[in-house]
């Protein structure tokens, strides 16, 4: 067997109320992963109310019928599992992993703050300072804090739905208000916008048991619609410079890339892996080691549910090389392989590092929950997980290289440049 | 609905590994775990960094991370695409006291990995432009790092801890000025000199039933001189509050900490279960008072974790500047510990830590990880199942001790990275004294 053929057997249902269930099982594993996914995140957010997707996913966290504030976290903990949420623009997660013999006491306190939350001003004005120094802490006081933002602005306006990143605005965050939060509740946190990933020591029948014991009894309530989100308007490439009190100088070259679900995405993944993932890629071996313009040039890949997605090229010149002939040659490389393609070994290897790295996402149960939970919302299947790498495995150079000719064209790179204080 | 009750069974043991030692002096550590497609190999060195001339320090970390780029069989980078075609990746650390090497590649192609590996090992080609490059990059990263509010912290601490003038206390990767100094023969001779099979220890874990393939490690032969040599303890650093000034800075990132016993004290499982209950936990004592009840931070994290002869306990977090100094005030008056330990508490950090185990370890680089450490202090893998028989008869009592013991008020060190303008006045309006030192000096 060749792990393309790895193969995860699956168990779906819905429940009366409309949440839906996959399970998952493995005997073998040391925990039972379980993975909600809210099908609500930050762009379903309103101007001036950025933010508050992610302050209620801490919310959920501060006490319910049955559960103490802090208690969820402490009870999981205690028994000597992990827990914890995230917020995106597409979703928020709310996870656990537990002993077997802890899942229903999981699945429970899930159900308790599914159906019970209780918020009382204290902890709301808690979490909200809380919240305003995660954003410090990951954006206001690091050195490039801004560049996330600064990217997003050049391919969305701010009153977009993927306009504004998911921990908001400090201003939205003070506006934040306790009446919110039962709206903002009673809005999304529907049973039809639920699905449930149950992976590990469970069986399919076990798992739909214990969904249907613990959430079934949600009141049901029509689930969301789904987003009708209009891409932005086309606009032409800009180059936004700026100067900030950072180590280094850098450059990024973005484009707009279709939405998460398109089948183009692998190939741009590949395309982004030959051309700038290690020390064999293209740009490291022309501009970084033979080249004497670049200290060093990455990826990144941004993707969306319900618009573009955003991929990047990025680099950091040898000292005394201007930004923009660095972004030229950047592009230079970019057209050479558009037009020419990959070599055979270039696609190979590509490939081979996809393979290890997707087996490193499905090699724990949480992981593998997780990428199942990915796989349904993105794709609507959550089987898809069975045959992503087949599918990645089966690209051939010529779609490689179609990919990016059509989304990584030269001409219409947005460019950022962000300068070095000291430097400029 | 009736809240459901836990059952939780039997005990976890950490895996025994298969052992050998082959004819050059390595030992291999063979982990067997069914189901795990993705191996994971890890080489420790037990080389420390003390062992650096002075004046060329990051010598270690440069000759380490330029030692795949190419070698004399495959110069110029193709050693790279050699072992990226098998899947692989290789990814090293040049610790203090040790150094790691190793990589993950899919199980079905370890022989060929670990041939590809064994060449890397014996015949790096270390040509002046690669050198020269991670020269640069290691420059870069100093200056990034003195950029960054939570490694300038580190740095600081650190340096207060070990002293400026011990090998500890200084930058693992060196700085600019050591750097510039540093040339391609000078990684040719550290090469020579510490990688070596002579006293390394080989960790290898994935679904490997057959150890045949970890026969290529024979293949590789050094100069035969085991480097391993125990530099001198540092002195005790100086307890004083630091602050690394970061003007304008909206928040202050706060470190504390101190040096403590080894694995091998008989206070280190009270300790463990201490640490957890202080500032371990999410429903930590620190965590829940600065988090949660005062919405001063993300986060306040920390605890005792352990090195070689050593460990360290820290307590660290970020706060808003307008809250800095009330914030190390609280941390430091919750270290005093005034309240026992309830039996609640230490049964809870007891449960996580012991309970946690089969997730923490649920991958092939989870176990290499926890393995990999334990060879560089000399331990062997069944301590960890030791540890957790050990963990199960501290009582509340014993942990309050050695905590109150181990922590004592006045022993600790603080940095602070962030807006020394602000935060000296505020520290000083509660009898805190604090200085600002220059990290660069």
């Amino acid at each position: 067997m060749t792990e393309a053929a790895l193969s995860y057997p699956l168990t779906r249902a819905r429940l009366d109320n409309g949440l839906q269930v996959v399970v998952a099982p493995d005997a073998a594993a040391p925990g039972v992963a379980v993975n909600l996914w809210v099908d609500v995140g930050s762009a379903d957010e309103q101007p001036g109310r950025t933010g508050f997707a992610h302050l209620f996913e801490h919310l959920m966290f501060q006490g319910s019928a049955n559960v103490a504030s802090g208690e969820h976290m402490a009870t999981v903990e205690a028994l000597g599992g992990t827990v914890n949420a995230t917020t995106s623009s597409d979703r928020t997660n709310y996870f656990e992993t537990v002993p077997r013999g802890a899942l229903e006491l999981a699945l429970w306190l899930e159900s308790d703050r599914f159906s019970s939350l209780a918020i009382t001003a204290e902890n709301f004005e808690a979490q909200r300072q809380v919240v305003k120094e995660e954003k410090r802490q990951r954006y206001d006081n690091q050195p490039y804090g801004d560049l996330l933002e600064l990217l997003t602005a050049q391919h969305f306006p701010p009153e977009h739905p993927y306009g504004h990143l998911t921990i908001g605005a400090m201003a939205d965050l003070d506006d934040a208000s306790l009446d919110d939060v039962a709206a903002f509740f009673d809005t999304w946190y529907r049973p039809a916008n639920i699905r449930l990933v149950l992976c590990g020591p469970v069986t399919g029948d076990e798992g739909v048991a214990l969904a249907e014991r613990y959430l079934g009894g949600l009141p049901a309530r029509p689930g969301r619609a789904p987003r009708d989100v209009p891409d932005p308007p086309p606009g032409p490439p800009t180059v936004v410079s700026v100067t900030r009190d950072v180590p280094h100088p850098l450059t990024y070259l973005s484009w707009a890339t279709p939405p998460a679900a398109h089948p183009d995405q692998p190939a741009i993944d590949l395309a982004l892996a030959i051309l700038a993932d290690g020390n064999t890629s293209r740009l490291h071996r022309r501009l970084v080691r033979h080249g004497d313009l670049a200290n060093e040039a990455h990826s990144a890949s941004l993707t969306h549910r319900s618009t573009r997605s955003v991929a990047a090229l990025l680099a950091r010149p040898v000292e005394g090389v201007p930004l923009p002939r660095l972004s030229d040659a950047v592009l230079d490389e970019v057209a050479r392989f558009a037009h020419e393609g990959p070599t055979d070994e270039e696609l190979a290897r590509a490939i081979a590092q996809y393979e290890r790295e997707w087996l490193w996402e499905l090699a724990t149960t949480a992981g593998r929950a997780d990428a199942i939970n990915e796989a349904w919302l993105l794709h609507g299947d959550p089987g898809q997980v069975n045959h992503h790498l087949a599918d990645v495995l089966a690209l051939d150079a010529g779609a490689v290289a179609a990919a990016a000719g059509r989304w990584l064209a030269p001409a219409s790179a947005q460019q950022l440049h962000y300068h070095a204080e000291a430097a400029a | 609905m009736i809240r459901p009750d836990v059952t939780l069974s039997q005990a976890w043991h950490f895996p025994t590994p298969t052992v050998m030692s082959l004819p050059t002096g390595l030992t291999v550590w063979h982990f067997h775990l069914p189901g795990q497609h993705l191996a994971t190999f890890e080489l420790v060195l037990p080389v420390a960094l003390a062992a650096e001339p002075r004046d060329l320090e990051g010598l270690g970390t440069v000759a380490l991370h330029a030692i795949d780029e190419g070698t004399v069989s495959h110069p110029d980078g193709r050693i790279g695409e050699l072992l990226e075609a098998q899947g692989a990746t290789l990814h090293g650390t040049a610790r203090l006291r040790y150094t790691t090497f190793g990589g993950q590649a899919p199980t079905r192609r370890l022989p060929e990995v670990l041939r590809l590996f064994v060449e890397v090992l014996a015949e790096p080609e270390y040509a002046e432009r690669d050198v020269a490059h991670h020269i640069e990059a290691q420059v870069a990263a100093y200056d990034s790092k003195l950029a960054s509010p939570g490694p300038s912290a580190r740095l600081a601490l650190r340096r207060e801890l070990y002293g400026a003038e011990h090998r500890e206390g200084r930058p693992a990767a060196g700085t600019p000025a050591t750097l510039g100094q540093l040339t391609a023969a000078d990684a040719h001779a550290w090469h020579r000199r510490h990688f070596t099979p002579d006293g390394a220890v080989l960790l290898v874990a994935g679904d490997l039933p057959d150890p045949a393939p970890l026969s290529r490690l024979a293949d590789w032969v050094g100069p035969g001189r085991g480097s391993g040599s125990t530099p001198a303890p540092a002195p005790d650093g100086r307890s004083r509050i630091v602050v690394v000034d970061r003007p304008g800075s909206v928040q202050a990132t706060i470190l504390i900490g101190r040096r403590s016993v080894p694995r091998s004290h008989e206070r280190w499982p009270a300790l463990r279960l201490a640490g957890h209950a202080v500032v371990g936990a999410f429903a930590s004592r620190l965590n829940l008072e600065l988090r949660e009840r005062l919405g001063y931070s993300y986060g306040i994290g920390g605890g005792f974790s352990p090195g070689v002869g050593e460990s360290q306990f820290t307590v660290g977090g970020s706060v808003r500047t307008e809250v800095a100094a009330d914030a190390v005030a609280r941390l430091l008056d919750g270290l005093e510990l005034r309240d026992p330990f309830t039996a609640a508490e230490i049964d809870d950090a007891r449960r996580y830590l012991v309970g946690v185990a089969p997730l923490a370890n649920e991958t092939s680089a989870d176990i290499v990880g926890q393995a990999s450490a334990l060879a560089a202090a000399g331990l062997d893998a069944g301590y960890m199942n030791r540890h957790f028989a050990d963990l199960g008869e501290v009582t509340p009592a014993q942990a309050t001790e050695a905590f109150r013991e181990e922590v004592r008020p006045g022993t600790l060190t603080v940095a602070v990275a962030g807006a020394a303008e602000e935060l000296l006045p505020a520290l000083a309006a509660r009898g805190l004294a604090a200085e600002v030192v220059d990290l660069r000096d």
